[in-house]
């Protein structure tokens, strides 16, 4: 059926011949990815305003708390659309970590010699993007830690500081409170090298904007596929 | 139906009753120990005073005309008739005490022996035998210049007849005996207060009379701190006359957060804090509607740091005991200062208060201590903790703690709870609170922005930094390949 109207479509010259796209970022993992993306950055923001008072003074210090406070809850109540739609759907395939440790550190070792060389020479990396395997090693190894170790982490640490005294016990059992801020602090700081070095590699795609609009509209378009362009 | 029945069976109705009738029977034994227990204490002296006053014959038998007379007279006859002796017999000893006599004491000083008449009758005891408290000087016994009683001094004797108040005041006394005041006279302290220190020794007055436009009798030692309070808004509210809305509870005074006997030690944990929730009782709710962490704020922060606003701040760690959950008191003639002061003239690289807690510190045993500092927010003195402004002054800026330039302003102590109950404090290096080696000492105290870790910043700043520079070198050397690669095509063409 589709050939039939593809085919019909083209004759008449009134459409170009599409290029082939793949629907690889569902919907929720659009909005989710977005969401998470500004109340990142606006967390880092107000996040600085609270330890960094006596630096620049975008906001009150009480306001500074209380934004930090509704963007979190907002980004935690984000998080779960991301888990709820991985854990109920087929696609929590992407996120299936590769067990076999030869394989993985191969394709790895591969994925950083793409990086730091082949990109360059405008290779396609090692790794070919499918909609249940969009993940190349180095990012699904990444992924996998940044969102079930750091970021659960960062939430927890989070929610006890937002009322210390609710969570007086398990904050005991980590070591008292400048423990709990300890770890908070150093996720935040993993976070705004983490930030930087996303968006950089964004902009790594066939083009500088291909990845952004990927997660803008869900598709990846990929110039047509070229076999004699050598991967790596 | 089935009720009716039961109730119409003489037997089975005793039974029902029987519950009822051992309950009154129990209550009546209750009641009649409730009454003896009252009446103990004053049997006590009346069953004394037989052998205190010197019986001759002709005062032993009115005496035992009384007693007869007991059987046959009224409450209201016997007291009277009670009341009547008393004042006779205090009569006695007015006639003389009266005039303006002094006694010479060991010390040199003169002790006045005057008692104004009608000052003592209109006191609360002026219904009292004043043998009762004199207890020593009976009509036989009475000094004289055969028989004088040797008093060392004036004090000496204040403090000797302290114990004649705990006869009848007996729970005063023994909230007296557990306060900073007793303390103080048990370590000899010339001030300090006894009994007749506030009471007055003869002209005896009922707490009615300790009024906050006076501030008798806290005032006459705690005259600066009376006078903070009488300029805050409680001091004001109560000269006024206001009371809290829609009641009729008055403003405090002394005694209402200090506790008129037992005055505890209220710089120390959170005893101030129960003191004002007694009023203030939504202070919880009223400070979670904008405060985030009120809880926390409020068990860390005393009130006056916020309330009293021009009051100058600190930060107080005081020594905590884990073992024992109580905070650490001093042992021993030596402060902890100048315990601290010995170690740091010793070696001088070590922190004094790790190397006190390594020897021991306060632990009888010689064992480490396992002792913590406990942080709180305080204002600088007793003065600044008085003077609790209007709610509208309440300081409501965040920064004023959590920002790391106001901590430069503020001190930090460390303080430890003497042997008397008070605090003692004692300045110490404000990077006590900022330092990464204190974090296990004072990990239950943190302000955000306020006491922040040096070596973390530097990692935010490497964070940064690192994954710029990562970024601008990834992407000099895809332009410098890709300039390799172009310069090789055109030789390759060339």
């Amino acid at each position: 059926m589709s050939t039939h109207d593809d085919t019909k479509e083209s004759k008449e010259g009134w459409i170009k011949p599409r290029p082939p796209r793949m629907y690889v970022n569902p919907l929720p993992v659009r909005i989710w990815h977005w969401v998470n993306a500004l109340g990142f950055i606006l967390l880092i923001l107000t996040g600085l305003q609270i330890r960094y008072a006596d630096l620049y003074s975008l906001m009150s210090f009480e306001t500074a708390v209380k934004t930090h406070n509704w963007i979190a809850f907002t980004v935690i109540g984000n998080y779960f659309i991301w888990l709820g739609f991985y854990l109920f759907t087929d696609n929590i395939k992407v996120y299936l970590p590769e067990l076999d440790a030869k394989k993985f550190f191969d394709r790895a070792f591969r994925q950083i010699l793409h990086y730091s060389y082949g990109i360059f020479r405008g290779r396609k990396g090692p790794h070919k993007v499918l909609p249940l395997d969009k993940f190349n090693a180095l990012q699904s190894m990444t992924y996998q830690v940044v969102m079930l170790l750091i970021v659960p982490i960062q939430f927890v640490t989070g929610i006890m500081m937002w009322d210390v005294k609710r969570f007086e016990k398990p904050i005991a059992m980590l070591g008292g409170i400048e423990n709990v801020d300890l770890a908070h602090m150093l996720i935040f700081i993993f976070f705004v090298g983490f930030i930087i070095a996303h968006s950089y590699m964004g902009a790594l795609g066939h083009s500088r904007t291909a990845h952004f609009k990927e997660m803008f509209t869900g598709y990846k378009d990929e110039p047509q596929e070229d076999e004699r362009t050598p991967r790596l | 139906m089935k009720v009716g029945s039961r109730l119409s069976d003489p037997a089975e109705c005793t039974l029902a009753r029987l519950p009822i009738l051992i309950t009154f029977l129990l209550s009546c034994m209750l009641f009649s120990n409730v009454l003896y227990a009252q009446a103990t204490p004053e049997a006590e002296p009346a069953a004394a005073e037989p052998t205190a006053e010197a019986v001759t014959t002709s005062e032993a038998v009115p005496e035992s005309d009384t007693t007869e007379a007991v059987v046959t007279q009224t409450p209201e006859e016997k007291a009277a008739a009670k009341l009547a002796d008393t004042l006779k017999k205090n009569k006695k000893c007015l006639n003389c005490h009266k005039r303006e006599r002094t006694k010479l004491l060991e010390d040199g000083t003169e002790l006045p022996l005057q008692v104004h008449r009608d000052d003592y009758l209109a006191s609360a005891h002026g219904e009292v035998k004043c043998t009762s408290c004199h207890r020593a000087i009976g009509k036989r016994k009475h000094p004289s210049k055969k028989e004088n009683i040797s008093i060392s001094s004036a004090r000496d004797y204040s403090i000797e007849m302290n114990k004649s108040c705990k006869m009848c005041h007996r729970d005063e006394f023994k909230l007296y005996e557990k306060s900073v005041h007793a303390a103080l006279v048990t370590q000899g302290s010339a001030d300090a207060p006894v009994c007749t220190s506030c009471h007055s020794a003869h002209a005896i007055e009922t707490m009615d009379e300790y009024r906050a436009d006076t501030g008798f009798p806290c005032k006459s030692c705690h005259e600066n701190i009376y006078v903070s309070y009488s300029e805050s808004v409680h001091g004001r509210a109560r000269t006024e006359g206001n009371t809290i809305r829609d009641t009729d509870i008055q403003s405090p005074i002394c005694a209402d957060c200090h506790e008129a006997h037992q005055i505890p030690a209220l710089a120390i944990g959170d005893i101030l804090r129960t003191a004002c929730i007694e009023c203030h009782g939504d202070i919880t709710l009223e400070h979670s509607k904008w405060l985030p962490n009120a809880g926390t704020h409020l068990d860390i922060v005393s009130c006056a740091v916020c309330h009293a606003p021009f009051a100058r701040q600190k930060f107080d760690l005081h020594l905590h005991d884990n073992t024992a959950n109580a905070p650490v008191a001093q042992e021993g003639d030596q402060s902890l200062q100048e315990q601290l002061q010995a170690i740091a003239a010793e070696d001088g690289d070590l922190d004094p208060l790790e190397t006190w807690k390594a020897r021991g510190g306060f632990s009888q045993s010689g064992e480490p201590a396992d002792i913590s500092l406990r942080s709180r927010m305080e204002v600088m003195s007793g003065i600044a903790a008085h003077q609790i402004a209007n709610k509208s002054f309440a300081v409501r800026t965040c920064d004023s703690c959590h920002e790391s330039d106001s901590r430069e302003s503020k001190r930090v102590t460390v303080s430890i709870t003497q042997p008397d109950g008070r605090k003692q404090s004692f300045e110490t290096d404000r990077e006590i609170l900022s330092s990464v080696g204190d974090i296990n000492t004072i990990s239950d105290f943190y302000a955000l922005g306020g006491n922040k870790n040096k070596f973390l910043d530097y990692l935010v700043l490497l964070s940064f930094f690192g994954a710029v520079a990562g970024v601008a070198g990834h992407y000099t050397m895809g332009k410098l390949i890709a300039k390799d690669k172009k310069k090789e095509l055109t030789d390759v063409n060339a």
